[in-house]
Formats: structure tokens, sequence, C-alpha cells
């Protein structure tokens, strides 16, 4: 705090900053923008000092701040990145909703993601910012509510489930090959169905089995090496229904009277042996022993007449 | 006539014509005119066919009351107070070595099984796999059983041949012991192996069976072997534990192996505990019980520990038990007060069902006993049953049409496909195609709608079936994770259908609880275990929460099943005839004195005796005694000699061994004095009398045992009522009870204190503490008199009387 109030001197020189960074910040990636300001590090801490500078950018529903002490109003710079946070997060939510059914979200959405994680890094990381304050505190944990953290974490709670990073190489900006693979194998299949589709379901089965065999192996090979993600599964899971369901090729229950036979000689099995162990095994006998008793039968039976 | 007493004979094929449901009054029998025409048949020992109102003859009792000879005494006077402190120590070690390889045995156990059941199952998904392509399904279904049967086959060659004792979960066998009956070769390093052995060929091979009951055998068995410091069967002796080579140090051990045995299996150690209370409860003490605990947790720490390591999770100590029913979490654990009628409901169908179980299996062991008795015909069913669980479980996956979508987490180990769409699988195979203790787990976990309803059913039905028939093979087996799995499936049947019949069910109806629920109380109405099988369920479920619902079910299960027949356990130990002592005398007992149940005549020696009369007091069949009160005659009167100690066959045989004769002793000075240390090398396989040679000369000679003699047998006059000297046995171990004309002989009565000095004059200082205790305990007088010996009263005569459904009721001695 001393060190904020022994640079309020440079406030003059903030207003002509604030101007040029003001006006940037907008338009650059977040990126650009905390390189610019780390190029500017002596200058920076006069912007947390000025209220008056403040104020355009601030919503207008922000006015309780500003009788607050001067200390706890948001640094603008951070104001800033909340902002481009904000851009991003309305971006990268509005792809996700596009690409929701059938589920795409990996193939079309990675690179909104791999930004709004840049920003938010940005936001989390522990670096001083200008006027010396971290982003951090004053944007993720200084209320209740912490809006961002859980706005993030929503996202990312999503992002963790789609399995998105399996399929999507290092960057996040562009498929693995195994998915364009997968996907190559994933359209000769469909174009397969829909070439069959119209004739006799059998003829589909036949023709297309090959295709779709291929597809389940190599499926199967993904879900091993686990470069499964959303997208390959929904597309996997519905080429699947499709199959069975729509044209039913899954395989029917035909031998019914073998298993029947096997089963039903498994179970007479038993019933042979344990009439054959009646019939023929010999009877284990006890030979019963006499214990020596005391013959002292005339008190015992005044007892049993007792009871009686 | 309220009372009747009945000697009530079984009716069978073969003795249809002799004795069907016909009763004979128990005490004057031989005074019915039936009895009178067998007495023309009289001359052959009379046969019938094996029953459940029968004692065998092969069942000894153990010493749980330590021989005070003088010996004894000497040894004890001689330690001092360090060496009473250095065997608390040792004690101590025992009981954490008793855990820790408990816990090594349960470890070997589950890892071999997972490994062994994994292959198999491999092998058999493969190939049904690849035949439902093609065709030819009825080769996989041959494959699947013919697998079973072989592994099958292997575990019950090994048991039916090389040791049949090992068949069965064990714990009716552990109870017995703990009861103080000695079952021949049940603590032996060979039944460990065999049991191990047995119990995991068992389980790959699919049968309706779980691990767990056999792990509380194999803890006896290490316990015994641990405690002793050597190994007969491995002719080694390692010279420590000395001290503990007698019946009542190794009680105390094996109660603590079983105890050991319960945790590993459950990841129960407290349940552990009370499972030995339970069943030992009559020698207990504060100090035991904590020492039991600690080997409990030793046990239940070290499977952790191994188990973490076999998971590549070193240190993580989260893997509880053998069984591991998982943890209940968030919203399914909660109950409410309106659910509580629901819970006592089921444990009422938990009994009802746990009693047709018992009953079911009650009539088929009596078959197998008469009539599958030879080890090839055991082995022969064994693997019939195996092959007949496979075609079963196949044949309800192959017709079951409940399909369900792979789940992300892939719960389902080896999930079956068959003619289900893809991505989809068969909901009975999750159930059948699987090692029991995994279905339980995903009865109890998998989301609702995981199973519907008629697949549960059915599996229900043919699971309650095939462990009824699997118990009592010759395979060691346990029967508490078919139990749970039944239970737990028709429990989960009632928590689906509570959820449709309500409108707003799926509130409170999770499935998942009432598969809980179901399983204790299925388990409950098959084993009738109380306060154990609440805490093992409490613990192996993780959660006290359920305390109350679980306790409540299994006392309702308990009350509904005893109404109509007695617990799995209790049917096995009747079957088996053993002269098994319950927690108190049969009520109605009370007009029975210790005149009517002893032994009479019995075989005395006098205190010098010839060995001639020794020896063949020893070798006559007939009488296959194991206690002889010792007489001394007054001399100069023709009265009836009286009672002076007693002496067991055992130490009659090693002091023959060692001929220990007077006439010896008198020509060779030098000779060693006969040590405890000689009783306890030989104990616990005493050599058969046959296998002593006694010359002709030697026969001659005469026997001092007034050294070797109990001198301070315990005695009760022959107006003792029955209850009194039953318990007398329960409470202190007995094994033989001298019973004492109290007519025309001087009887000296006096007081506590009058008594005093009187025996300081004549006992020692522990005797006369001992009798004090007595004296205090029973009654304020002691009877300071010579007696004279005029029966014995043994287990087994104890054990004869039980409660039938017609009052009192008689068993028969008989040979087997």
């Amino acid at each position: 705090m001393s060190l904020h109030k022994n640079c309020s001197f440079l406030v003059l020189i903030a207003i002509n900053i604030y101007a040029l960074v003001s006006s940037d910040a907008v338009n650059f990636g977040a990126s650009d923008t905390a390189d610019r300001l780390r190029q500017t590090p002596s200058l920076s801490p006069a912007v947390v000092n000025s209220p008056v500078v403040f104020k355009p950018v601030s919503d207008s529903s922000l006015s309780l701040l500003a009788s607050l002490p001067e200390d706890l109003e948001i640094n603008d710079y951070c104001s800033d990145l909340l902002l481009i946070f904000g851009q991003r997060y309305v971006a990268y939510v509005n792809c996700l909703v596009r690409a929701a059914r059938p589920v795409m979200v990996c193939q079309n959405c990675s690179a909104g993601y791999s930004s709004l994680l840049d920003m938010y890094t940005n936001i989390s990381s522990d670096q001083v910012g200008p006027g010396n304050v971290s982003c951090r505190d004053s944007l993720l944990r200084s209320d209740r509510l912490m809006l961002v953290f859980q706005l993030y974490n929503n996202l990312k709670n999503l992002w963790d489930s789609s399995g998105c990073k399996n399929c999507i190489a290092a960057g996040l900006q562009s498929p693995t090959n195994d998915t364009l693979y997968f996907m190559a194998t994933l359209h000769q299949t469909t174009s397969c169905f829909d070439k069959y589709q119209h004739g006799n379901h059998t003829e589909l089965c036949k023709n297309c089995k090959n295709t779709y065999k291929d597809l389940n192996e190599l499926y199967s090979r993904m879900e091993k090496n686990q470069t499964l993600c959303i997208d390959i599964e929904d597309a996997m899971n519905m080429t699947r229904k499709e199959w069975s369901k729509k044209f039913n090729c899954s395989f029917p229950r035909e031998e019914t009277v073998p298993v029947i036979a096997v089963s039903s000689f498994m179970l007479f099995l038993p019933i042979i042996f344990y009439l054959s162990s009646f019939l023929h095994s010999e009877q284990k006998k006890r030979k019963l022993i006499h214990p020596k008793r005391a013959k002292s039968y005339t008190s015992l039976m005044n007892i049993q007449d007792k009871q009686s | 006539m309220a009372n009747i007493t009945k000697k009530v004979s079984w009716s069978s094929r073969a003795d249809e014509s002799g004795a069907a449901g016909e009763g004979t009054p128990l005490l004057n029998g031989s005074e019915q005119p039936r009895h009178s025409r067998q007495e023309s048949q009289r001359g052959r020992p009379k046969e019938i066919p094996h029953n459940e109102k029968l004692l065998s003859l092969k069942y000894e009792s153990l010493d749980y009351d330590n021989i005070e000879n003088q010996l004894f005494l000497e040894e004890e006077r001689k330690m001092s107070y360090m060496g009473f402190r250095c065997l608390e120590i040792s004690r101590w070690v025992v009981c954490g070595l008793i855990g820790f390889l408990t816990g090594l045995i349960a470890c070997f156990i589950d890892i071999v099984v997972e490994q062994l059941a994994g292959i198999k199952y491999q092998v058999v998904k493969e190939n049904i796999e690849k035949f439902t392509e093609v065709g030819g399904l009825s080769i996989s279904l041959l494959l699947w059983a013919v697998l079973n049967s072989a592994i099958v086959m292997l575990g019950a060659i090994i048991v039916a041949f090389f040791e049949p004792i090992a068949a069965g979960s064990g714990i009716p066998q552990i109870k017995c012991y703990l009861n103080g009956i000695k079952i021949p070769r049940v603590v032996r390093l060979k039944t460990l192996v065999v049991k191990v052995g047995g119990v995991i060929c068992s389980v790959v091979g699919g049968l309706a069976v779980g691990k767990e009951g056999p792990m509380i055998h194999s803890g006896a068995v290490v316990a015994a072997g641990v405690s002793q410091g050597r190994s007969t069967s491995l002719k080694r002796d390692f010279k420590i534990f000395e001290y503990f080579r007698r019946d009542t140090e190794k009680r105390d051990f094996v109660s603590a192996g079983a105890a050991a045995g319960v945790s590993a299996a459950f990841g129960a150690p407290v349940g552990g505990v009370l499972f030995s209370l339970e069943e030992g409860a009559s020698f207990w003490n504060q100090m035991l019980t904590w020492r039991i605990f600690f080997a409990s947790m030793i046990s239940t720490f070290t499977l952790n520990f191994f188990l973490s390591i076999y998971h590549n999770k070193p240190g993580e100590l989260s893997n509880p038990g053998l069984i591991n029913f998982g943890r209940f979490q968030g919203d399914s654990v909660a109950y409410n007060l309106y659910e509580i009628p629901l819970f006592i409901a089921m444990g009422a169908i938990g009994g009802l069902l746990g009693a047709l179980f018992n009953v079911l299996n009650y009539w088929l062991t009596i078959f197998r006993i008469r009539y599958v008795h030879r080890p090839c015909l055991q082995v022969m069913e064994a693997m019939l049953v195996a092959a007949v669980t496979a075609t079963v479980s196949f044949t309800m996956i192959y017709f079951s049409n409940d399909c369900q979508p792979l789940g992300p987490e892939h719960t389902e180990e080896y999930p079956l496909q068959l003619f289900c769409a893809d991505g989809e699988y068969n909901s009975m195979a999750t159930a059948f195609f699987n090692t029991p203790e995994r279905s339980v787990r995903s009865l109890f976990h998998n989301q609702p709608g995981t199973y519907n309803p008629l697949t549960l059913g059915l599996f229900t039905l043919t699971y309650f079936f095939l462990a009824c028939w699997t118990y009592g093979l010759a395979v060691s087996a346990g029967v508490f994770i078919p139990s749970l799995l039944i239970g737990a499936a028709w429990g989960r049947l009632c928590g689906i259908l509570l959820a449709t019949i309500t409108p707003d069910g799926s509130i409170w109806a999770d499935p998942g609880k009432y598969a809980l629920i179901g399983a204790a109380a299925q388990l409950g109405g098959i084993v009738r275990m109380t306060l154990s099988l609440t805490v093992i369920m409490v613990e192996a479920t993780g959660n006290v929460t359920y305390g109350l619902p679980i306790m409540l079910v299994l006392m309702t299960a308990k009350i509904v099943g005893d109404y109509f027949v007695e617990g799995l356990y209790d049917i096995h130990i009747k079957l088996q005839s053993v002269p098994f002592l319950h927690w108190e005398a049969p009520a109605t007992s009370h007009w029975l004195t210790a005149r009517e149940v002893m032994s009479s005549p019995v075989t005395c020696l006098n205190r010098i005796e010839k060995v001639g009369t020794i020896v063949d007091t020893l070798s006559n069949t007939s009488t296959n005694h194991n206690g002889f009160p010792v007489v001394v005659k007054v001399s100069g009167s023709d009265e009836p000699p009286k009672l002076c100690g007693l002496i067991l066959r055992s130490q009659l045989i090693v002091l023959l061994k060692h001929k220990v004769f007077v006439e010896l002793a008198r020509s060779r000075l030098t000779q060693r004095k006969l040590q405890l240390k000689d009783f306890r090398d030989a104990y616990p396989r005493f050599p058969p009398i046959q296998s002593i040679h006694v010359s002709q000369d030697e026969r001659e000679c005469m026997m001092d045992l007034t050294e070797f003699m109990n001198a301070t047998p315990y005695t009760v006059p022959q107006e003792t009522s029955l209850p009194r000297v039953f318990k007398l046995f329960r409470a202190l171990g007995l094994r033989h009870l001298v019973v004492v004309d109290d007519e025309n002989r001087v009887r000296v009565c006096v007081s506590v204190y009058s008594c005093m000095s009187l025996m300081i004059t004549f006992l020692s200082l522990n005797a006369m503490m001992m009798m004090m205790t007595a004296v205090v305990l029973t009654s304020h007088f002691w009877f300071v008199t010579l007696l004279q010996v005029v029966g014995l009263v043994t287990r087994k005569d104890l054990a004869r009387y039980h409660l039938g459904k017609h009052g009192l009721e008689e068993l028969q001695l008989a040979q087997t």
C-alpha cells in the first residue's frame, strides 16, 4: 500500500498511458495485452490509484464502488482481463451449443477452449500486474460467489468429461491423426449405409459388414489406447445404433435347439448320478453303542411321575 | 404328560419295518415291549442309517481345564514374576504373527483367484464372441462346463482324497473346536494347504461359493500352528513357545486366529473379535479380547498393505477385506423412519428363505452322508455341480433379453454382448458371468435401472437352488457370499418393485440400499449369527448409519428362521454327530440329575497300579475311555476304594512310553525324572496304545500315578441337577466330572472359615486358592472327605440331551 501512495504523484502521466492501453486492450488478444503490460512495468502501478480514469471503463452498476476506499476498487487492468474473458467465454459456449448434437465439440470448439484457457491462466497467475495487484485475488477469490472461478470451472468440467484432450493435438488447434483416420473410416461406413438403406436391410448387413467391422475394430483399438473423446464415442454410438436397431444387423438367436439339447443333457446327468448312487451305493449304517448307565429306574420313574 | 421325553428314531426306507415313527420314552426305554422284542436280536450291535440324532464316538474333548498335577504345580512355582511377564509378551508376539500370516494367506487367495478367474473368463468370453458370430454356441457352453468341472475336480480331489475335514466352510469345525471338541486333524498344516488350494479351485471353478468362510478356518490353523512353535507335519521343532503346548493356551490363540480370519475376509476387525466372542464366549477375559483385537487389526492391515502393492498403489490402505462391499455414498445411505417396517418385513422374508435353504440343505446332506460317501463319488458330484452351474448360467444368459448400455466407468469386468445391440451388454451376464463377490458389488452399487426385475427374479431363483445344492459338497467353500448374493438380488428386486408401485418412489427406493438389506436378511436367515454378523455387515459397508436397520433385519430373520429350523452351521454340526454343548442346558432338563446322566460303573485305576492292568484297560476297544478316576484303597477295611485323583489316557500313554515303573526307578537310580516337557513334546498327537510295546516282564511292574494324576478333580454329588453340571462343563471347559457317592459316608461339612486351617495342612497354596474360589462361587460349604466314585460325566453324556420338537430328546451313541 505504501508503495501505491509513493507512486501517486505519477497520476498525470498515467492518464496518458491509460488512454493508450484501454483503447488497445479490447482489440488485442489477451496474451498480447499481457505482453504489452509486462513491457511497461514501471508505469502500470500508477493506474491503480486513479478513480477518474477508472470510471469510464466500469459499468454504471458499479457506482456503489465509487464510495468505497480507493484500495478496494478493481484494477482496470484486471477489469480488462475480465472483459476479454467474458467475450471468449461467450464465444466458446456458443460454439458448444451449436456442436451439441451430433456431438462435435472437440473438433469444432477446441480452439475456443484453448483461448479461454489462456485468458484464465492469465487471470489466475500470481504474477503481479500493473498497480502491483494480482488479478487472481481481486477477480477470483474476493467474494463468496467466486463467479469467474465457477464459470470457468463449469466449462473445465465439461472439457474434462468430454475427453477432448485425447483426440485433439497438442496446442488444441486441430484433431490428431488418429481422430482424422477414424472420421474417414466412419465416413466410409455411413456412406455405405446411405447407399444401401433404401433397399433390403439384409443386403445392407451383408455389404457394409466389412467396413462396419473395420470401424468397430478401430474403435476398440482406440479404446484400449485411451484416445477416445466424446465426438468419436458419440459417432460410434450412433453408427452402432443404426446398425443394430435401425437396420437390425445384430446376430440372431439361431441355435436355440442345440443349446437346449446340450443343457438338458447336462441337467440330466445329476439325476442319473443321484439315482444310481441311491440304488447302487451301499447305505452307510451306524453301529449303535449302548452306554453304561446306572440301573436305578425306580427313582427315575418317580421323577417322571412327578412331572406328569 | 407335559414333558414327554422321547427317543425319536428317524424313519427311513431300509428301517421302515423297525422303528418308523415309533417313539419310546426316554427313561424307561428298556421296559418297553418293543425293546424286549429287540432283546432277542441282540448279540450283534444294532445298525441304523445315519441321522441327526446320533453322537459319534470319534470326537473327544479338549482339556480346557489345566491338569493340575504335581509336575504342573512344581513348574508353575518355579517360574518367576519375570517369567510370567515374558510369557505375556510372547503371547502378544504370537498374536501379531497370527494376524500377519492370516493376512498374507488372504492376500494370496485373493490374488490367485483374481488372476485365474480372469484367465478363465477371458477364454470363455473370447470363445463366446467367436461363436456368436459364426454359430455353434453350444460348443462354448461345453467349453465353459468342461473348464469349470476340470478346475473343480482338482479342488474336490485334494479335499476328498487327502483331507476331507477341509470340506465346507470350516466355520462349524472351528465352532466345535472353540466349544471344546477335538475334531481330528482340524488344525493341521495339511488341512490349511488343502483348504487354500481347494477354495481357490472352487471359486475359480465358478461354483456358487465364496472364499470368506474358509478364511476363518485358515486363520485358526495358522494360529494353532504358530502358537506351538513347531510343525509335526514338517517334523520341525523351533523350540519356542513350549509353554503354549496345551489345549488351554492353544484355544486362546485359535480364537485369535478365527478373529483374524474374519477380519481379513470382511475387513471387519471388530466383527472378528465379536465372532470369536460369540462362538467361544464361555472362556473369555478382557486381556484376551484386547490381544485378539490386536491380531485382527494386524491381519486386516497386512491384507491391506499387500493388496495395495498388488494394485500398484503402495501405501494406500483402502482394500480392507477380501470382500469389499464398496462404499455407500451420498443419497443412497439415507433411510427414513417409515422404511424401518419395510426393512423388518424384508428380514422376515430373509428368515423364511433362509429356513427353506436350510431344510433343503439338511435333506441333501443326509442323502450325501448316506449314499455319496465314497471319495470318488464325491468328486464326481462336485464336477457335476460345476458343470450344471455353468450350464444353467449359460442358458440364463442365452435366453435373457435384458440388454443394458455399457456404462462409462466399465464396472462390468467381462461384459458379454451375445445378441444384444452393439454397445450394449447382456445384463444377466453381469450377474452370472463373474465371480460371486463382484456380482454382489454390482448389485449393491450399479445405477438404478441396470437390472430389470425379470432378470433379478430368475437369478435369485436359480442361484438359490445352486447355492443350496453346492453347500456340503466335498470342496472347501463358504456360504457367506452366495447368501449375500441371493439376498442382494431379491433385495434389489424389492427396491425396484417399491419404486414402481409408489408414484414418487424414485426418491426413497434406491435399489442398492434394498440390496444391502436383502443381503443381510438372507445371510442372517441362513447362518443365524447375531451380534458379530451385524458388526461385520456394518464394517464391511463402512457405514455406521446402517447399524440399526441391519440389526433389526438380522433379529427378525433369526426369530422367523428359528421358528422353523436351526441355523445352517448348527444343522451341519448335528449331522456330524458332534457332542456340541450349547449356551445353556436344554430347558425342562431340571429334573435330570447327575445320577441319570453319568456313565456307570466307571473303570478306576489304583494309585499304584499294575502296568498290565493299565495296558489292558487302555487297549480295550469297547470302552474307549479317556479319563480314569484314580482311587486308593482304605487300608484295613473292606469299604470301597476312595477317590484321590483323575488321570487321562494321554498321560498314561506317555508314562508307558517312558516306562515310568516303580521297579525300574528303584534299579536305576540315575533315571531322569519325567517332566512336564515330556508330556508337551508328545502333545497333541499322542500315539495309540497299540504302538507302545510292553513286554511280559514289564506287565508285572507297578506304576505310581501320584505325581501325574490331577489330584484335585472336580466332583459333584449324585443329586446335582443336569443344568448345574452343564454349567460347570460350559464355564470351566471341563472334560471329565467325577460323580461321587454322598450316602453312608462320613462327610465333614465345614464353613469357609473353619476349613481354612484344615486345608492349609493338606493342600498346596495354589490348590487352596482354587478351592476357595470354588467355595465362594458354588456354595458356602466344602466337603472334605475321601469320596467313593460312582460315575463319570463326560461331554458326550451331556450333549446327548437336546430339546427337540417333542420335548427333551436323547441322542444315541454310534460308531462312525
